[in-house]
């Protein structure tokens, strides 16, 4: 497939908020979804660089003309901006990873990406071209999958991964999951958001809050049931710093989520071979950034009480469990298949 | 040892499964599905479609010898289709017909008298000539540049259209049909070229596939169109969004339009719309149990008017909606519009091959 002998491996999240590479040379990194180009000459001059990403680029964005590229867990679509930020994104990534320009020209790098369960085949056609001459061979999986297969949870379990623009349910009955055994839900990190914002604006509609500020609340103090304190945070109010007590929207907001999450969970269960069914309530994975909302794997298997019972847990290291799979099916994959792959 | 061979074992049949349909996408077919068992009817069609086909050229020939041959022609000097010069010129009288032996219609075309009037035949059933519906022409609407239209999740029209062409074509392939796709990938195609693939591609049926947006956002369902005209300031309006980049100059569209309105593929067109509606909406509504039947409407959408075969166009959901909008973007329902859809174009085909024989049995 090609003469350059040395072969990296890499295993790509690419999120809607985060986006992670895990790589077979030992490099881990997790990045801001962000592209920012200076908005003209004077900001030019003082970032003093062409284009930001990631934090750098979420912290000077006053400066910058700043794209999320990424929504659903998709590459947007129309924006010729965007689809170079995602481009950019992807660079960034691998030279992250140690594969910038120079290091690819003598390294095969093989790389594998997850995308929400339910993409459409166009959405990953588009992703194949974003990727086109930055790897030499590219195998796309769904993100759920990703995740059972780097813990190995390939046989009668399931999978949830929640990230920002997609929570993606999959059942591994040992085969790779057809649209069957897979689910995308909507209700996600960025829907938390949504709501948080919302019911923030409603009990203090004084209050000026960002998106960016809704966001960094949730991922500090999400909480589902009980709450351990109360929620304080500072903004401000006719431009005077104020705490304000957000408890009571965090706790709706983020509880927002599970009864959907539940609903499909028991759905997909339901559509187990019975004498099965057991197995896969007794082991449930939830994976991903916004998987981090204390006291939701209680509450999903509360859910659970009404068919029998079940366990759920957390991975390990919900940021890099899809990019560690990805990386693990790169590595596990055959050369014969690397090169059917290639392009 | 036993269960790390067994992880072993399954991982390497997954990651088989994995590439291969990452193959089958680099390839343009979309995944493997379960192939469903061609039904009893349609194979005994295909069987005896051969033999049906020359009985009735037979048939309809023998019909036009004791008919005259011009049973339903207009006087003389009436043809229709002629200059007016021309038709005044050399009249054909009437009992040289009925004196003449009977000849069949393709007899007639291939003599070689330059004052010879062809007889005009009676309208034409296509039904009756047992022309079985063999090769299904899709069309996943917009693509490329043209989006179509964009619902408050993020779907964009191009993409459901295509996600559930392919879905279609897969079922009806499954079917025995022979199906074609105007495009199997995010490319922009203008309405004529759309419309000279499927004539090129030589089609017995068009169905071009769309997604709705309607002004009232509450409002949801599905509808069918077949090529006619209308008076709906909303059909209008749809049409004239659809037809945007037809690439016709309006001599062109009233050049098609005058020919096809009186044509006979118009009545094929209503019978394929309504089996495809009647699908449709009986089986989205299952899963959707607020879908309204918007019904079958005639609208002059380009695609439509410049293809040579019965042609629909099926607004299969709406993404003003956004109920509606979250079931299109569940794989689950867009793999229901894609089995109605096949199930009404395999109703038609069926209806197609029943009319045949029971025309070949009396």
């Amino acid at each position: 497939m090609s003469e350059k002998k040395n072969v990296v491996c890499v295993g790509i999240d690419l999120g809607t908020s985060r986006s992670a590479v895990s790589a077979s040379n030992g490099q881990r990194h997790i990045v801001d979804s962000y592209v920012g180009w200076p908005v003209d000459m004077v900001a030019r001059k003082i970032l003093k660089k062409n284009v930001l990403i990631g934090r750098e680029a979420l912290d000077s964005r006053p400066m910058l003309d700043l794209h999320r590229p990424l929504e659903r867990g998709l590459l947007k679509e129309g924006s010729e901006k965007d689809q170079q930020a995602v481009r950019q994104l992807l660079i960034h990534l691998l030279e992250l990873a140690g594969l910038g320009e120079k290091e690819r020209e003598n390294t095969q790098v093989r790389a594998v990406v997850g995308v929400p369960a339910e993409a459409m085949r166009v959405n990953k056609q588009q992703l194949r071209t974003a990727f086109a001459g930055l790897v030499d061979a590219l195998l796309i999986v769904s993100e759920p999958f990703a995740v059972a297969y780097g813990i190995e949870a390939l046989l009668h379990a399931m999978v949830i991964d929640i990230g920002a623009g997609t929570t993606d349910l999959c059942v591994m009955n040992g085969r790779y999951p057809t649209e069957e055994d897979q689910r995308t839900l909507l209700n996600a990190g960025d829907w938390v958001d949504e709501q948080l914002t919302r019911l923030i604006a409603a009990r203090y509609p004084e209050a000026s809050i960002s998106p960016y500020m809704v966001r960094e609340w949730k991922e500090r103090y999400s909480f589902v049931g009980e709450p351990h304190g109360n929620v304080l945070v500072t903004a401000p109010v006719n431009g005077k710093p104020t705490q304000l007590d957000i408890t009571e929207p965090m706790r709706i907001a983020c509880e927002g989520l599970v009864p959907p999450i539940a609903e499909t969970m028991l759905d997909l269960i339901a559509r187990v071979e019975p004498e099965f069914q057991e197995k896969v309530r007794h082991s449930i994975v939830l994976a991903g950034g916004s998987s981090a909302i204390r006291g939701l794997d209680v509450a999903l298997a509360a859910a659970l009480q009404e068919i029998g019972g079940g366990v759920v847990r957390s991975v390990e290291d919900p940021m890099f469990a899809g990019s560690d799979g990805g990386l693990a099916i790169a590595t596990d994959a055959p050369d014969g298949d690397w090169e059917k792959l290639v392009g | 040892m036993r269960a790390m061979g067994q992880i072993d074992r399954t991982k390497r049949r997954i990651l088989r499964q994995a590439v291969q349909e990452n193959l089958m996408t680099l390839r343009g077919l979309p995944p493997p599905r379960l192939v469903r068992a061609r039904p009893r009817w349609r194979r005994w069609a295909l069987a005896v479609s051969p033999l049906l086909v020359p009985a009735a050229l037979l048939a309809l020939a023998l019909m036009w010898a004791s008919t005259g041959g011009d049973s339903a022609a207009p006087p003389p000097g009436e043809m229709p289709g002629l200059p007016t010069k021309a038709r005044l010129a050399s009249p054909l009288p009437s009992e040289s017909v009925a004196t003449t032996a009977p000849r069949s219609p393709l007899a007639s075309l291939a003599s070689s008298d330059p004052n010879l009037r062809l007889p005009h035949p009676a309208p034409l059933d296509p039904s009756i000539l047992a022309l079985g519906v063999r090769r299904i022409v899709l069309d996943p609407g917009h693509g490329g540049e043209d989006h179509g239209t964009t619902g408050p999740l993020g779907l964009v029209e191009k993409e459901l259209t295509l996600d559930v062409a392919l879905r279609t074509a897969e079922l009806l392939a499954a079917e025995g049909f022979e199906v074609l796709l105007t495009r199997d990938s995010d490319i922009s195609l203008p309405l004529d070229r759309r419309a000279s693939l499927a004539n090129s591609m030589r089609g017995d049926v068009l169905v071009s596939i769309h997604v709705n947006w309607i002004p009232n956002r509450r409002a949801r369902g599905v509808e069918t169109y077949w090529l006619g005209p209308t008076d709906d300031p909303f059909i209008k309006d749809l049409a004239a969004a659809e037809n945007r980049s037809s690439g016709y100059s309006l001599a062109d569209f009233r050049r098609l339009v005058e020919g096809i309105y009186a044509d006979v593929r118009k009545d094929e067109s209503r019978r394929l719309a309504e089996a495809v509606q009647k699908e449709l909406y009986r089986s989205l509504a299952r899963l959707n149990p607020s879908l309204h039947d918007r019904g079958v409407k005639t609208a002059p959408f380009v695609v439509l008017v410049s293809t040579e075969m019965p042609a629909i166009l099926a607004e299969v959901g709406c993404l003003s909606n956004e109920d509606e909008a979250r079931l299109l973007a569940t794989p689950k329902y867009r793999r229901r519009i894609a089995e109605a859809l096949t199930a009404g174009i395999v109703a038609f085909a069926q209806q197609r091959a029943t009319t045949a024989r029971s025309e070949g049995s009396s």
